[in-house]
């Protein structure tokens, strides 16, 4: 990964997305499912808050990454989304990006000597 | 939904339709998937044992978006051609708008113009020939201003500006229309009274006018009522799904129209 590209709020953007798509990994959810998920998954430490969650849910269905579909339940017409293929990959993908961030985030957090023999 | 139970977040959809500026049909999308949403929530806070006045509450303070949401939720469901003019001021986006709709006005002008003189109907046209071609072409330029403003543009602040309008110029084409060739007949019978050995050549003359001009206004005035008459269904249906949403008295006047709007939304 080339430093330069390297955006900290972009990261943090990133973040909320991949938690998206993760939760929807393995079955289709309601939005309000997904928060559950995500806020339970990470005993809370990871929480959507005054409807952040929508735009993002959107602009992940608008680059196909997620599928939303209405489905009627008693009546009433309710969204779903689940995970595309596009968005399946681009999960594994930005996962092991994460992982390579976070990674060198606390070496350089823990410095020269705490490094790991 | 209306007849369902007490919906409890009607108020604040009510509240953030009118901050989310985005097309009709998005808005009720997007505040029927939140208002689903929030119920559910709110039903299984419950159902863990939360008061019902705190898992409304926590619902809304998890799902019901802020003014920073709304703008994102609107940024991403605003039209292309928004997105693709947001750079020019509004004022210099309207003076584009306008001078787009005279330019439009007058190339409807110059298309009717050309093909009546490649049928060679000009000849010998009446003078109200040109009043129902200008107000065809204005016709044509107010339907083409409204599909714009609706299907293109996305502005939906005032939907049922202009539609009116449409119909009564569609009359007024058609008026225009059949009022010249009343005032013809009535001016060629004067002239046949006063010079009867004028029959042969001036009667088909003035059929073929008037023929035309009756031709035109109609065709002009169908078109025009049928751009109308799309328009306006088009937005009956956006409009009662809408109310209907919001419990504002929409209403559907037969099982028909129900599911002719079912099957449209769908």
């Amino acid at each position: 990964m080339p430093e330069d590209d390297f955006d900290i709020q972009g990261f943090a953007r990133d973040i909320n997305e991949l938690l998206i798509l993760s939760a929807l990994r393995s079955e289709p959810k309601h939005g309000y499912q997904i928060v559950l998920d995500i806020e339970n998954e990470s005993n809370g430490l990871f929480r959507f808050r005054h409807g952040t969650l929508y735009p993002i849910l959107h602009r992940l269905e608008k680059e196909g990454l997620i599928r939303g579909t209405w489905s009627k339940d008693v009546g009433r017409k309710k969204k779903v989304y689940s995970l595309t293929g596009k968005g399946r990959r681009h999960l594994s993908g930005e996962t092991g990006r994460v992982e390579d961030v976070v990674s060198r985030l606390v070496r350089v957090l823990r410095g020269p000597d705490q490094a790991p023999a | 939904m209306n007849s369902g139970p007490v919906r409890v977040f009607l108020p604040v959809i009510r509240r953030l339709e009118g901050a989310l500026t985005v097309p009709i049909p998005s808005r009720v999308r997007i505040l029927r998937e939140l208002e689903d949403d929030l119920e559910a929530l709110r039903a299984r806070l419950e159902a863990e044992g939360v008061a019902p006045p705190e898992a409304v509450r926590r619902a809304l303070e998890a799902l019901a978006p802020d003014a920073a949401s709304l703008s994102r939720l609107a940024d991403l469901h605003t039209t292309r051609y928004h997105r693709s003019t947001r750079r020019l001021g509004s004022d210099r986006l309207k003076l584009l708008e306008r001078s787009a709709l005279a330019v439009a006005t007058a190339s409807v002008l110059v298309v009717e113009t050309t093909i009546l003189v490649r049928g060679d109907l000009l000849r010998h046209a009446s003078p109200f020939l040109w009043l129902v071609v200008a107000c065809g072409s204005v016709l044509f330029a107010l339907v083409g201003a409204k599909v714009f403003e609706l299907w293109i543009k996305g502005d939906h602040r005032r939907p049922e500006r202009g539609i009116g309008t449409i119909l009564w110029l569609a009359g007024l084409t058609l008026v225009a229309g059949f009022g010249g060739v009343m005032v013809d007949l009535i001016r060629m019978a004067g002239i046949l009274e006063r010079s009867p050995e004028l029959a042969t050549t001036l009667v088909p003359v003035w059929l073929v006018r008037d023929c035309t001009l009756l031709s035109v206004s109609i065709l002009l005035a169908g078109a025009g009522c049928l751009g109308w008459m799309v328009l306006t269904q088009w937005l009956s249906l956006v409009s009662e799904d809408r109310l209907e949403f919001l419990d504002l008295g929409g209403h559907f006047t037969s099982p028909s129209r129900r599911h002719h709007h079912e099957r449209a939304l769908a």
